[in-house]
């Protein structure tokens, strides 16, 4: 599992819908208001990228200092955005992935106003699992 | 490192701008500063003339016609830099002075000064000062010539420009003429020149030789960059590309690069204006290989000292700079994102903050606000890590500068102003339906953890930097945006922080970001004068009507369809009339918050507000009331309000919190501030459109005698005195007064020719205009509640709002006098007053029920006649005389008597009397003859008291509404009703006899008045009508009609006129003749009837109908025991004449006398009875006899009399 890992995914409005510091390194304020800082700086790159492509993961668009910024883009144009310090791109991409259904999943009902908030606590415990699992 | 560095950055001449002798206003220095930094560009062509050619010129390629110089003026000059030698174009190579000379009179001083402060300046090949607005005798003290100081004489702003302009041309030229020189020397002498990675210390011979062979390589490279200052691209590329070759072989890595980029400053100069491809091909190139050499150049052993990242990065930024466009983007972020790599390896912080302002920069001209936010927060970080106001302020404007990106700026910096009404509009046009997409829309980019961050960095660093209303304003976007997230402890430290800033702040002042409370528009206070506006339609009479939808229907098909689309509604407010305004504020905070003022903000400008100061404790809200004064016609906006609190002046607008409360509704924002204050969830109230309109007239009414409730028992008469006054200051001219509202029926008056006559009524003038009420009756549905609540004493009162209503119209002149601009259809709207006519209605008497009961008292003849009841002749005195409550006379025949029983309660806690009076009509009596003076027979009974909780019996004696007449007019459609009762087939003849029938009891019914008296002055009328009706269903023709017969007995003693009378249905006051007889028969009859003697008598029959009769009369004598004893074997009566079959034949609506004689045995009582049978009954007879086979005979029997026998056995 990563050092340090947060997890963020941002709504096609630029509204971030879901967080979750996912890493291993013990939690500090400061540091999540870092990560989240980078991730939003990155969306200006993502922005540009993710209509040079047609894949979804766009693999590491951003870094600074020795935190790299993974984004994967969906058909909707939400964003799941992972900064993280490992180089396991196959377990970021599944991860990905995996959350990227779990996100259909929460599209799919009809009480979510696509753009708000997940608020779903078991959104959450299967994204941390997975981050266990992949990252 | 450098900030703003680009690839030109080669080819500049580095001027120090110093500020000399005293000190000069900030306004005139900046101007001075600026006039001279117009001046960046001075072209070759300008300076020839200035230009000296001293000596063949080192520049052979000098493009006089095209070339410049570029000059670069370094405001308060700067330090030397150690890699001077290294960059030519980093040595200050000129200083310009400036001088404000109305504060530095003394100009020898001012020289002095400057000689001074160049001196920190050795490389600087030029000098100059410019002095300012000289005075008259500084003007005539310059013939000294004094060396560097030119005086600027006062002139207009052009000149002056064209002045500054020489000089600096003229600088320029010596500039030129310096670096001649220079390059004329270097070429010839050659200099040493080292950079600080050269090692200092040790100077091995390995090293000299070393340095030696460097050393050409260098002099090329420096004289390069000298050609580039002179504006010489072509020479300086001819320099360079030796001093590359040069520094390859002796392996000078990092000159090698330095002499590579200045080959690339010159290649861009040379080619200005074109950007082609390969051009740029070759620059990116080659720019790569410099940043390769600087990366190789970097050695390990001195990092600590020296390091050449730093050029490196440098290198990177100028190529990202000359890259930085949109197509090249992902390139231009690879260089920018390697740069900030960089930053780790920089040793000097202020190097890293250059850098780091520098990528933010770049990524800013990019596009890429977040990735420029990002990096310009870093640079604040740095700021902020040193210690000093001045970093705090330059922190804090940074930050300010990421707000926009972060969506945490301030209101003042937005671009679009919010005063513009139009702007107000589109989000309450749709009446709160926005899709909830673009609800979502709404709320953009809210990254709530990083604005909160950033606001506090803010906020923290504008309290550092001294900067109260920056800090005023962090806090409020903080504490008001993000409350939710904060604690209380920092929600009360925020709050601390606001009132800390406003104490440093001068009192009024503004700020463009509010803070709390909340304030959200509750509702516009309906209040009546302003809802009551009506346009006014000039070509009615009644100009009110058509204003508001007459039918019943709200939609009309045919109204115009331009209305249809009116969601917002209008609203007419008046030229000094106080309106008001409600909002809802709420304070989610957990700290006591003190609104010292708050009132609309209205930018209309005609408009007073009024202001209040609340006091909100924590997490409540609080609905108050705004109020103010239209000022001046024309619309009116209410974008929201003004507030005054913590120290600061703030203008709220409902939109944005409706916006808030939208997202709070569909979750995107953290909370919605009025509902966790328990305020319940508010319809969106949209701002009407508002306009103002001149002064109108405004009644005002007052009930005279207070204004609250008029308590009426039910049925309570009263009048009621209202008084309008015109409060406004226009008269009333037109006034009508109508009725609306519940229970319209119980106003029985109301005074309108008072009104009329009082008009116009002037401003301040008052009317009081009468109003007659008569309480109605509480409703069953009422009683039946109260009664199963509290059986026994209950007590109704009315309910709310079912009073009646006057509804005034008014309306002032036509048209102002004043307002002669308005066009001929603005007709001054009329007004209406509605007046509640507030009265309570207590349950009075309450009718129990009704019967009707009949007896028969046959006339009795005894001794005790009382005389007196017959002593007058006017039986209409004696009627007013009369106190008995039923009128009997049993001395003149027997009666079928009637009355109504009432059956009252009084369930009050008042005594009651109760006043039972009939009203009779002028008509005639039973035997067609006029009443006599009876014009309006009130027939009165004695008044019935009924205390309180008790009930009492009334009774109504219903015998003067007998008909005089039997005839067929009563039976009109009684004969066809007949019919029907035969045929029984027509329902509607039935149903009509039905309402024939109800009509008459209704008719019977509205003659009798049951008036009560309560207290002093509560009196009343008490409604039998619907009780009494069920009563009098059944026999209402048994009253109504007379018998077709009527018989009396008299005495016919002696042939005298003694007579007992008998009209059973006659009243007392029957006619003339019959009362005179009567008065004859009470003296006879005084003396009574003996036993044993012959008693002659009369039978009399009356015909009632308007046609002849023919019957056979028999008259029948029977004892106490009903027995007859006329007949029979024990007969005790003997008669002469014939009392059977008697044949007679009345002519219509007269009477026939039949004479007979009895003689008594036995004294005692015996009762006489006549009965007849009519033969050929007529129709009309049948009806009344209610029989409908015309074979049956018709038997009429008249009353009983009874005759007192006297005597002995």
């Amino acid at each position: 599992m990563a050092n340090t890992a947060c997890f963020i995914i941002v709504s096609r409005n630029d509204i971030p819908i879901y967080e979750a510091e996912v890493g291993s390194a013990p939690k500090k304020e400061e540091a999540a208001h870092k990560h989240q800082f980078i991730l939003h700086a990155a969306l200006d790159i993502v922005q540009d990228l993710a209509w040079t492509t047609s894949a979804m993961f766009l693999k590491a668009v951003d870094r600074f200092n020795d935190l790299v910024v993974s984004v994967y883009v969906t058909a909707g144009h939400t964003r799941l955005m992972l900064l993280h310090d490992s180089r396991n791109e196959d377990g970021i991409k599944s991860f990905f992935q995996e959350v990227h259904e779990l996100y259909v999943k929460i599209l799919l009902n009809p009480l979510y106003l696509p753009g708000s908030r997940i608020t779903s606590s078991h959104f959450d415990t299967k994204v941390r699992a997975l981050a266990r699992k992949y990252l | 490192m450098e900030p703003d560095v680009s690839m030109e950055t080669g080819s500049m001449i580095r001027i120090a701008v110093l500020p000399v002798g005293g000190a000069i206003p900030h306004r005139q220095l900046r101007e001075y500063a600026a006039m001279l930094g117009r001046q960046t560009r001075i072209d070759l062509s300008s300076i020839s003339s200035f230009y000296k050619e001293h000596q063949k010129s080192p520049f052979a390629h000098q493009p006089w016609e095209t070339g410049c110089l570029r000059f670069k003026y370094m405001l308060g000059g700067a330090p030397p830099s150690p890699w001077e030698d290294f960059q030519s174009c980093r040595k200050i190579l000129a200083v310009v002075g400036l001088c404000h000379c109305p504060s530095s009179p003394d100009l020898d001083l001012v020289a002095d000064q400057f000689a001074a402060a160049c001196k920190g300046y050795s490389s600087a090949l030029a000098k100059r000062c410019f002095a300012f607005c000289p005075t008259d005798s500084q003007l005539e003290d310059d013939g000294k010539k004094r060396e560097n100081i030119i005086l600027f004489p006062p002139s207009d702003r052009q000149t002056q420009e064209f002045h500054m302009l020489t000089m600096v041309q003229d600088l320029a030229a010596t500039l030129l003429m310096e670096f001649e020189k220079w390059v004329l020397r270097a070429e010839s002498t050659g200099t040493i020149l080292k950079t600080p990675l050269d090692s200092q210390s040790s100077l091995g011979s390995e090293e000299v030789i070393k340095a030696k062979k460097r050393r050409l390589g260098r002099a090329q490279k420096t004289i390069g960059d000298y050609c580039l200052l002179a504006g010489s691209p072509v020479d300086a590329n001819a320099h360079y590309s030796t001093a590359i070759e040069l520094a390859r072989l002796t392996g000078d890595v990092f000159w090698h690069a330095g002499a590579l980029e200045g080959s690339v400053c010159a290649l861009l100069l040379d080619r200005m204006d074109q950007k082609d491809p390969v051009l740029e091909e070759e620059v990116k190139y080659r720019y790569y290989t410099v940043i390769q050499l600087y990366r190789r150049s970097y050695l390990q052993d001195n990092a600590q000292r020296v390091s050449t990242v730093s050029f490196e990065l440098e290198a990177a930024l100028k190529l990202a700079r000359y890259l930085c466009r949109r197509e090249l983007a992902k390139e231009v972020v690879e260089l920018l994102m390697g740069a900030a790599d960089g930053a780790k390896s920089l040793i000097d912080a202020s190097d890293r903050l250059i850098l780091y302002v520098e990528i933010a920069r770049l990524f800013g001209t990019l596009g890429y606000q977040r990735k420029a936010a990002f990096f310009s927060r870093q640079v604040a970080q740095l700021y902020l890590q040193q210690d000093n106001a001045c970093a705090a302020i330059s922190a804090m404007q940074v930050l300010t500068m990421t707000s926009n990106a972060y969506h945490v700026q301030s209101r003042r910096a937005n671009s679009k102003p919010h005063t513009s009404p139009h702007e107000l509009g589109p989000s309450h046009g749709d009446g709160g339906k926005l899709h909830p997409q673009s609800v979502v829309s709404l709320f953009e980019s809210q990254w709530s953890t990083l604005q909160m961050v950033v606001l506090r960095e803010i906020l923290m660093s504008s309290v550092r930097a001294g900067d109260p209303l920056a800090a005023w304003s962090a806090a409020a976007r903080l504490l008001r945006s993000f409350y939710p997230l904060i604690t209380p402890a920092g929600q009360s430290g925020l709050a601390s922080s606001l009132a800390k800033s406003a104490e440093r702040l001068p009192p009024g002042t503004r700020c463009a970001d509010p803070a709390l409370p909340f304030i959200r528009l509750h509702s516009f206070s309906l209040h009546p004068s302003q809802t009551d506006i009506i346009k006014r339609n000039p070509l009615k009479k009644e100009w009110w009507t058509g204003s508001a939808p007459s039918g019943p229907f709200i939609y009309t098909p045919f109204s115009k369809g331009g209305t249809t689309n009116t969601n917002k509604q209008e609203m007419t407010w008046i030229v000094g009339e106080p309106v008001q305004v409600l909002v809802e504020l709420a304070n989610p905070c957990s700290f006591d918050l003190i609104v010292e003022s708050i009132y609309l903000s209205v930018h209309s400008g005609n408009f007073d507000a009024f202001p209040v100061s609340v006091s909100l404790p924590p997490n409540t809200a609080k609905v108050i009331l705004l109020s103010g004064i239209p000022t001046k016609v024309g619309p009116v906006s209410i974008p929201g309000c003004i507030v005054h609190c913590f120290g600061v002046i703030t203008e709220h607008l409902f939109k944005d919190v409706d916006n808030l409360l939208l997202g709070a509704a569909q979750g995107l924002v953290l909370s919605d501030p009025f509902r966790c204050c328990g305020s319940g969830k508010l319809k969106n109230v949209s701002i009407p459109n508002i306009s103002v309109v001149p002064p109108l007239p405004l009644l005002v009414s007052h009930a005279v005698g207070g204004d609250g409730a008029t308590v009426l028992y039910e049925g309570e008469i009263r009048d009621i005195w209202i008084s309008l006054t015109n409060a406004g200051t226009v008269p009333v001219e037109q006034a009508h007064i109508a009725l609306s509202g519940k229970n319209q029926d119980s106003v029985v008056s109301i005074a309108h020719d008072t009104l009329l006559s009082a008009l116009p009524l002037k401003p301040g003038g008052e009317v009081t205009l009468p109003v007659t009420l008569k309480a109605w009756q509480l409703s069953m549905v009422d009683s039946e509640i109260d009664s199963s609540k509290s059986s026994g004493s209950t007590r109704r009162i009315s309910k709310e709002g079912s009073s009646p209503v006057l509804v005034v119209h008014y309306a002032g002149p036509w048209t102002h006098s004043d307002q002669s601009n308005n066009t001929e259809n603005s007709v001054p709207p009329g007004r209406r007053l509605v007046v509640p006519l507030n009265v309570c209605v207590l349950q009075g008497l309450r009718f129990v029920k009704a019967r009707l009961l009949s007896m028969e008292i046959p006339a009795r003849i005894t001794d005790a006649l009382p005389k007196q009841l017959y002593g007058d002749k006017n039986p209409a005195e004696v009627v007013s005389r009369d106190d008995s409550m039923v009128k009997i006379d049993p001395y003149r025949g027997s009666w079928e008597l009637r009355l109504l029983e009432l059956e009252l309660s009084n369930p009050t806690d008042v005594v009651f009397e109760v006043n039972v009076s009939v009203q009779l009509d002028n008509r005639k009596n039973e035997h067609g003859m006029p009443i006599l003076n009876h014009e309006n027979a009130d027939f009165g009974y004695p008044k019935t008291r009924i205390d309180r909780d008790y009930s009492a019996r009334v009774l109504i004696p219903l015998e003067h509404f007998k008909l005089p007449i039997l005839d067929g007019s009563f039976f009109a459609k009684d004969s066809r009703a007949s019919d029907a009762f035969c045929s029984k087939v027509s329902n509607m003849a039935e149903r009509s006899a039905k309402a024939e029938l109800n009509a008459s009891i209704n008719n019977l019914i509205s003659k009798i008045k049951v008036r009560w008296h309560s207290g002093r002055n509560s009196s009343g009328e008490l409604n039998i009508k619907d009780a009494t009706q069920p009563a009098l269903q059944a026999s209402v023709m048994d009253i109504l009609l007379p018998d077709p017969l009527t018989f009396g007995f008299r005495l016919a003693k002696n042939g005298a006129t003694a007579q007992i009378n008998g009209f059973p249905e006659e009243s007392i006051i029957s006619g003339d003749p019959p009362s005179q007889c009567v008065n004859g028969s009470a003296v006879k009859c005084k003396g009574s009837i003996s036993a044993h003697e012959m008693t002659h008598m009369e039978v009399l029959v009356r015909n009632n109908t308007k046609e002849m009769i023919q019957m056979s009369l028999c008259v029948a004598c029977r004892d106490v025991a009903g027995e007859n004893c006329t007949e029979g074997n024990n007969a005790t009566v003997l008669w002469a004449g014939v009392l059977n079959d008697i044949r007679l034949e009345v002519p219509p609506l007269e009477e026939v006398e039949h004479a007979f004689s009895l003689y008594f045995l036995v004294p005692g009582e015996y009762t006489l009875q006549a009965a007849s049978v009519i033969n050929d009954a007529t129709d009309v007879l049948r009806a009344r006899a209610r029989t409908d086979s015309p074979d049956e005979p018709i038997f009429c029997r008249g009353s009983p009399f009874h005759v007192h026998v006297v005597g002995t056995a």
